[in-house]
């Protein structure tokens, strides 16, 4: 249990870091909701409730051994997948898609969590072995992977999905998987990509690739998030339009733009040193998280901290990419920023598992 | 942890380390070039998002008559148009708007495929002038149609009925006026024809503009900055609208086609002019439709001509004051001169009728006599003795065969023969014979009314060729401002004693009982005038014709005039197309000569005359 000296090695930098994210999230998405024509919304101060909250959740996964979670893992991975089957069938649909469990007031996105944990899973399986992973291995921890990913795309939330493979990926890699096998997964997927454009994809996310090629060829329809997109960070400039000032995210050009295009906003507003100031955040919470992984204490410290870390990391520079227009444009949050309870929760769950392994580096 | 496991386990996460940095400097230095770098391009492209110019329209000037009187105003109304921009999908839109309009969609189609070229911002005004239905019936579609923009904008209001040749109308303005003229951009409404296209640029004022914010569904958030639209320069015009009215009261009680043109013999001011029959300007204020517009060009009486201006007649027996004075001045007459009318004459072995033919002719006739009566013999003599390049020569110094440069566009010049003109134009010699159908303003010789009335104005004011012209003064904010008046075209050196004798043979023509023009006599006011017919076929032609056409055969009538004859006020001309003859016309100028001298002192205004034109043809 939580020992009085560990307190002094938690890493007060990265969360500082992590909650000065939040608190800028927070920020952007009072600037771009509230309107003082139609009052003000209240979606910051949901955004606040959920940050107490993943700072709550954040204490448990600090407080206890992150072996014991490891230990639980394959609990928590079956609950995960029977949560994300109860989603398919019971859950609340909103713009097409069933992602949320409705509790009462609030609604629980299980897939954010499933994040957590296959982290948690892989971290146990990759620890458990000797040497380097060989193929039978890979292809237990894959087909680990696999289960949440297609529950998830099957809701369909092909986005939070795709963010769980880097999970498998980094672990492995950190596992010592053989950087031939690594090619040969990349080379398999980009084999895979026509078979899934035939057979996969949804007419809708084709037209969004297509469209992310040459948005002006339906600069009305999906390509014009992304011209958009590239207008409000542009325009923002080397200091910004000002706090509510700008013109893309507060007259609605840019679409959800609290949630998926919050990056844009902040671009805009508070322009190229604005964005420094955030990447340069990000960064510093990446890297120190890295850092937590190599004192790790053993290696299930280090395959967790980094498949934690994995998705994270994914998402972030997938959205911000997507937030300058140079991505596809993908329902994918920017995590600790965006708008979204699941995502804080889990998110901050997630850094309480980080702290937790470099805090217990000295323990036994 | 054994060491080769935590040193493979170190590799890898620095490995990974130093790819996480170079993504976010690649991240960084992307978002470098779009906000820095391309900074200038996508703030424009962000103010276009969300910044909407929106064209205020100028009113055009007023037009006053000359005692500023507001003839031609502006209104306000509504129009509907169309933003592209907009628009998810414009063939759904353009059938929405047709069924709520109930307008023809192929029509709103051309429309917006004329103007494809401009920016997709802009507006295309698909209704002008839309009622109050139409207006109630596309905001109820608002949600459904955010493509469609309600804007008011001044629209010109003519008087009811009159001088609408005079006014002119208003237009879209059409690709080549845009290319020909500094200033003008599509869509700009401009003067067409009259006043408002020979004073556009005074009348059309600057527009304005108005800069607003609008949201991703083009919806006005907040006015940025507004540049009030400047109204276009009033003009004071030379019109008295009683005068005018006047004359178009004559020409609704004669019921007559025609034109008419008065001016103040003095200046060359413009009191009234017309032209019959007429279209209402209105219906081009507001954007003229295809049907109201096929039909005004298709109809035979061509409404759309002014005739004042455009339409070339034989003057007639009008003609024989040019005659008179030419002979007078060329020194081979004297008023005194007698000529002796049995009815008809002989010139190179061919018969010439006087129009008294059937009654006996005049008898022994002099100058003034001879105006008095019309007699043809009279002026076959005189004209036989000066040639027709003398005829030419007077007849142009006072105004006719030329054009009398009046500001209005499209004016057409008349003909007054010579020997000269002859050897040019038709490449063959004069015959005297010729000179003798000349001499009685028949044959050769057409004129437009316009023309007549500087011509009578000339007789009028001792010999002064006066340019008439309609601007008064101008008042582009600043106060009115007069005009300055064209100069004078030419003032003749003729000798008072042969004007004077001129002058009594037209006052002799309306107030002796044996005069033709006795339809325009008014007590104590001297009125001078001369009648003329203008044959529109020959007598031979017209029984040969009897039966075989519908067109009007009946010859047409003038009338010119001026008044007091010492000191004259007023001088003008009333021409009726198929008007049989001048004593018609001169019934017309009754009416307007009455309601001039009522106002000038003071009387009430004649009411609208009821005139019984006579249909049968005597006269000449």
């Amino acid at each position: 249990m939580f020992e009085r000296r560990l307190y002094y090695h938690i890493d007060w930098a990265l969360l500082i870091a992590v909650v000065a994210l939040c608190a800028l999230g927070v920020v952007m998405i009072f600037s771009t909701t509230s309107d003082p024509t139609r009052g003000t919304s209240h979606l910051y101060v949901t955004q606040l409730y959920a940050i107490a909250l993943g700072l709550g959740a954040m204490l448990v996964t600090l407080t206890l051994d992150y072996r014991t979670f490891s230990d639980k893992s394959h609990l928590l991975y079956f609950a995960l997948c029977g949560l994300l089957v109860y989603v398919m069938f019971f859950g609340t649909a909103q713009m097409g898609a069933r992602r949320w469990i409705q509790l009462g007031v609030v609604n629980l996105q299980p897939s954010e969590f499933a994040k957590v944990g296959v982290a948690l899973v892989l971290a146990k399986f990759f620890g458990e072995q000797r040497g380097s992973p060989g193929a039978a291995e890979l292809a237990i921890a894959g087909g680990l992977t696999l289960i949440p990913v297609a529950l998830i795309a099957k809701e369909p939330d092909l986005g939070t999905a795709v963010t769980l493979l880097p999970i498998f990926l980094a672990v492995a890699y950190l596992a010592g998987m053989r950087m031939r096998v690594l090619g040969i997964i990349c080379l398999c997927a980009a084999l895979a990509a026509p078979v899934a454009w035939k057979f996969a994809l949804k007419d809708y996310q084709k037209s969004r690739i297509s469209t992310f090629l040459d948005p002006s060829q339906d600069a009305k329809g999906a390509g014009y998030q992304q011209i958009q997109a590239r207008i409000t960070v542009g325009s923002g400039g080397l200091s910004g339009k000002g706090f509510q000032q700008g013109t893309q995210g507060q007259l609605r050009f840019l679409p959800v733009a609290h949630n998926d295009f919050i990056f844009s906003v902040l671009a805009e507003e508070q322009g190229f040193a604005g964005v420094l100031v955030a990447l340069g955040l990000y960064l510093f919470v990446i890297l120190r998280a890295l850092q937590a992984a190599t004192l790790a204490k053993d290696r299930l410290g280090s395959y967790l901290v980094l498949g934690v870390l994995a998705s994270f990391t994914f998402q972030v520079i997938y959205n911000v990419t997507m937030s300058a227009g140079l991505a596809p444009v993908k329902g994918l949050t920017l995590p600790l920023m965006s708008y979204g309870g699941s995502s804080m929760i889990a998110t901050l769950a997630g850094f309480g598992l980080v702290l937790n392994v470099r805090m217990r580096r000295f323990t036994n | 942890m054994s060491i080769e496991q935590r040193r493979l386990l170190t590799v890898r996460l620095t490995i990974l380390q130093y790819v996480i940095c170079v993504l976010f400097a690649v991240l960084a230095v992307s978002f470098w070039v779009i906000q820095v770098v391309q900074h200038q391009k996508f703030q424009e492209m962000a103010e276009n998002n969300h910044q909407r110019t929106l064209g205020l329209r100028a009113p055009r000037g007023v037009v006053f008559d000359r005692n500023l009187k507001p003839l031609v105003q502006n209104r306000r109304s509504f129009s509907i148009s169309i933003v592209r921009e907009h628009s998810q999908d414009m063939n759904r839109a353009i059938r929405l708007v047709s069924s709520a309009l109930g307008i023809d969609e192929g029509g709103i189609r051309a429309t917006v495929e004329r103007h494809r070229r401009e920016p997709s911002y802009r507006p295309i005004t698909i209704v002008q002038d839309a009622t109050a239905a139409q207006v109630a019936s596309v905001l109820a579609r608002r949600l459904e149609l955010p493509e469609i923009v309600i804007e008011q904008v001044p629209t010109r209001q003519y008087p009811e009925s009159m001088a609408a040749h005079l006014f002119g109308y208003v237009g879209e303005v059409t690709d080549s006026q845009v290319n020909d003229q500094e200033g003008l951009k599509s869509g700009d409404i401009v003067g067409q024809s009259g006043i408002e296209k020979i004073y556009n640029s005074k009348l059309m004022g600057a527009d304005g503009a108005r800069r607003v914010v609008v949201n991703s569904v083009g919806r006005e958030i907040r006015t940025l900055d507004e540049d009030q639209p400047i109204e276009g320069t009033r003009l004071q015009l030379t019109i008295d609208s009683e005068v005018q009215q006047a004359i178009e009261d004559g020409f609704d009680a004669i019921g007559l086609n025609g034109a008419s043109v008065v001016l103040d013999p003095n200046n060359g001011d413009v009191l009234g002019l017309t032209s019959h029959p007429a279209y209402d300007p209105n219906t081009f204020a507001a954007g003229v439709d295809r049907a109201t517009w096929a039909s005004l060009n298709s109809d035979r009486d061509k409404p759309l001509t002014d005739r004042a201006l455009q339409g070339r007649y034989s003057p007639g027996s009008t003609f024989k004051m040019a005659v008179a004075l030419a002979g007078l001045e060329e020194g081979i007459i004297t008023p005194d001169f007698h000529v002796y009318c049995p009815g008809h004459a002989v010139f190179y072995g061919q018969d010439f009728a006087c129009w008294r033919k059937s009654r006996g002719g005049h008898g022994s006739v002099d100058l003034r006599t001879a105006i008095e009566r019309s007699c043809d013999v009279y002026f076959y003599t005189v004209g036989n003795m000066l040639g027709v390049d003398r005829i030419n020569k007077w007849a142009t110094a006072l105004g006719l065969g030329v054009k009398t440069g009046i500001d209005l566009p499209n004016e057409l010049q008349g003909l007054v023969p010579s020997t000269e003109w002859k050897r040019q134009a038709r490449k063959e010699k004069w015959y005297s014979g010729e000179t003798i159908s000349v001499a009685i303003g028949q044959g050769q010789v057409s004129v437009t009314p316009v023309s007549m009335a500087v011509y009578v104005s000339a007789l009028a004011n001792g010999g002064t060729r006066l340019t008439p012209h309609l601007l008064k003064a101008v008042d582009d904010g600043s106060g009115w401002k007069p005009a300055s008046p064209p100069k004078q075209e030419s003032k003749l050196a003729i000798d008072p004693d042969m004007m004077r004798a001129v002058r009594d043979g037209m006052w002799m023509a309306v107030n002796n009982p044996s005069g033709t023009g006795g339809a325009a006599r008014i007590e104590g006011h001297d009125v001078a005038g001369k009648t003329g017919t203008s044959q529109v076929i020959s007598n031979k032609g017209r029984q040969a014709a009897k039966g075989k056409t519908d067109r009007n055969l009946n010859d047409h009538g003038w009338f010119v005039f001026f008044a007091p004859r010492d000191n004259p006020e007023i001088a003008g001309v009333v021409f009726l197309e198929h008007g049989v003859h001048g004593g018609n016309a001169a019934m017309v100028v009754h009416h307007i000569l009455d309601t001039f001298f009522a106002k000038k002192e003071g009387r009430p205004l004649p009411p609208k005359p009821v005139l019984k034109p006579n249909m049968n043809p005597s006269m000449g």
